[in-house]
């Protein structure tokens, strides 16, 4: 993409080729790394999956990834076919139709809402055990009122366009890593020093990815560890930006999986060996500091440790917090500009740059939501965090599932016309979209009985994770209805033709998805 | 052409300072001032493509309202305006080599000398990367 010079005038005059904006290897592979934001994913989640399949979790760690590296392959094809339209909202509309398309921006946006209360909750936890306040951490009111300053805080930092200059993103990644790092190294020492009264040798048999104990302990344990990986595929969608567009993203794409896969495995190996699984899944709520409190130890160059551990996990919580809100700040903006939503959230505030609006508007709901579920848990009796997670988990199977179905159908013409093509348009997103799909519907089978929860928590004969992970994605089809009612531009898209263009070239831009002016 | 004077310019605090002082010195040497604005937003969030478009059009306006300000500052000026596909400060510092400009004309944004370094202010960025001379203008006082 190139300048554009207005002339004096004002109209427009073709410049002269001037290349777009370079992202280098290093950053583009910072981004992807940053947006899954590992220390706090694993202090949300490392308990969970322990919870669902115990010892395997290093296992389920590597075993999950499959699905989300295939579906990456389809957010990179994609991407390519429609540069002009950067949201999986735009291709899965092209693919499969103006209704589809609308779930699919919905749930992408339900996926960042649900996600909130578990990432101001343990920012405001960890915060907390920080200074020491030990106390106050397990007060559920002191930790939501923090919660909702954090998702404020987070909120206005969105608004104002605040962002980490590129080297203090690097540096504080690479903090996170080398605490991670650290903090298994040591755990492993001590195992293996018999340091650590309780602790369980590390065995081979973690990594191998049989006996999880039927496959809802399975399908669960994948649902969490998709978790994990949410939001690596950032690296794989900023394709346009990079040096050079060809090998950048891919390389980037690589060198951030292996890390983020290494430093899985390697921190559920070392916390899973501290004290076995069932402590980690008993802790599932401050899962890094009740281990790291083992590990390091209470005294001297252990305590500073413990200390650096805590503030990884809130930077991380920090920066997933920004790479949550403003994803679903720019859907909703997208959607909106593409006639699916109200024009006001397709507003960008003159001042800042920013979708202003539509920030405030989902910080706001994000608060609302987060004390509705702190009271419920109260009255019901169950953790929001889990609930969160998992309720999480199903959405992103839904809308990742969905994009890879919508890249094969995309592209049904072209699958067979090359073996590159057959696997990186078909052969893999297809089977990251089954994948995710049969975790999809296996986990609601499970997630329909109120004994998914532990404690059994009963919600009108279901269980609360259910009504967090299908009720919402549910609740926005009477929406789509209503602006249906009020603008009908957006349903009448229909799906592009099936020979429109072959992967990966692109080439000439393809026409909105609305034409403009269109009658409601 | 050579010897341009570009103004980098996003309408928030410290741009009507900048352009003042742009517009006078493109005067006094009697170059071309070219206004900048770069419309890309961060890589991190994803989902930019259609953010940027918006910002683009929100930046069409803001800078049409630029060349008019110019205009009525000094009317022997000669201003245009560009658009670019890029983050801000590298949008600045490309304009500016592919003007072979004379200098680059920024607003301070009122952030500190650390927070512009932490933040990676636009200023504090074009200030460290440009080969160029970079006039920096400090927003007025606020009483």
């Amino acid at each position: 993409m190139g300048t554009e010079t207005l002339n004096p005038k004002g109209g427009a005059v073709e410049s002269k080729g001037l290349k777009a904006g370079a992202l280098g290897l290093a950053s583009a592979t910072v981004v992807g790394v940053a947006s899954t934001a590992p220390a706090y994913s694993l202090a949300a989640s490392l308990g969970l999956v322990t919870a669902a399949v115990g010892f395997k979790a290093p296992a389920i760690m590597w075993l999950s990834f499959i699905p989300m590296g295939c579906i990456a392959a389809a957010f990179f094809y994609l991407n390519r076919a429609d540069p002009d339209c950067g949201t999986n909202f735009a291709w899965v509309t092209r693919a499969m139709g103006p209704r589809t398309g609308w779930l699919g921006g919905w749930s992408s946006m339900m996926a960042d809402l649900i996600i909130m209360p578990s990432l101001a909750l343990i920012a405001a936890q960890y915060s907390f055990t920080f200074f020491g306040l030990d106390n106050l951490a397990a007060n559920t009111w002191c930790t939501l009122a923090l919660g909702i300053i954090f998702i404020m805080g987070m909120t206005w930092i969105c608004v104002v366009g605040i962002e980490l200059s590129a080297r203090t993103q690097m540096a504080l990644l690479l903090t996170e890593l080398i605490v991670l790092v650290l903090f298994s190294v040591v755990a492993i020492f001590k195992v293996y020093g018999n340091d650590i009264h309780g602790a369980v040798h590390p065995a081979m048999s973690w990594i191998i990815p049989t006996h999880f104990g039927g496959v809802s302990a399975m399908s669960e344990g994948l649902l969490a560890a998709v978790f994990i990986y949410w939001g690596w595929d950032t690296a794989s969608s900023v394709n346009e930006e990079c040096e050079n567009a060809n090998s950048t993203p891919g390389l980037a794409g690589v060198l951030s999986t292996v890390i983020l896969v290494a430093i899985f495995m390697l921190v559920a190996i070392a916390a899973q060996s501290v004290k076995g699984a069932d402590f980690l899944s008993n802790n599932s709520d401050d899962v890094l500091a009740a281990t790291g409190h083992l590990v390091f130890g209470g005294s001297g160059i252990g305590r500073i440790a413990l200390k650096v551990l805590i503030i990884a996990v809130l930077t991380s919580s920090a920066a997933s917090c920004q790479t949550t809100i403003l994803p679903a700040a720019r859907t909703s903006l997208s959607m909106a500009m593409h006639r699916a939503f109200p024009p006001k959230l397709g507003e960008v505030d003159p001042r800042h740059l920013t979708p202003a609006f539509s920030t405030w508007l989902f910080g706001i709901f994000s608060c609302v939501w987060l004390t509705g579920l702190v009271i419920l848990s109260r009255a019901t009796g169950g953790d929001v965090l889990s609930w969160s997670v998992n309720g999480v988990g199903l959405m992103i199977a839904y809308y990742y599932g969905q994009t890879g179905i919508a890249c094969v159908i995309y592209f049904r013409k072209h699958i067979f016309t090359s073996a590159k093509n057959f696997f990186l348009v078909g052969l893999l997103p297809l089977i990251g979209g089954l994948t995710l799909a049969f975790v999809f519907v296996w986990s609601i089978k499970d997630m329909s009985h109120p004994s998914f929860e532990s404690p059994p928590t009963d919600w009108l004969g279901v269980s609360p994770t259910l009504w967090l992970g299908l009720g919402t994605l549910v609740a926005g089809i009477p929406l789509m209805f209503w602006w249906n009612q009020h603008d009908h531009a957006f349903f009448r898209v229909k799906t592009d033709p099936v020979d429109q263009r072959p992967p990966p070239e692109g080439g000439e831009p393809l026409p909105p998805l609305v034409p403009e002016g269109a009658p409601r | 052409m050579a010897g341009d004077v570009i103004l980098g310019y996003d309408g928030q605090e410290g741009s009507e300072a900048a352009l003042g002082t742009a517009t006078r010195i493109a005067a006094a040497f009697k170059t071309r001032l070219v206004i900048v604005f770069g419309y890309r937003p961060a890589p991190i969030g994803g989902d930019v493509t259609d953010l940027a478009r918006a910002v683009r059009a929100v930046g069409e306006r803001i800078t049409s309202e630029a060349l008019d300000a110019v205009r009525t500052l000094d009317a022997s000026v000669t201003a245009e305006v560009e658009l670019v596909d890029d983050r801000p400060a590298e949008a600045i510092l490309r304009a500016a080599d592919e003007h072979d400009a004379l200098a680059i004309v920024v607003g301070a944004a009122g952030r500190g000398p650390l927070t512009g370094a932490l933040l990676g202010s636009v200023t504090y960025n074009v200030v460290h990367r440009s080969t160029r001379p970079v006039v920096v203008v400090p927003a007025p006082e606020r009483a």
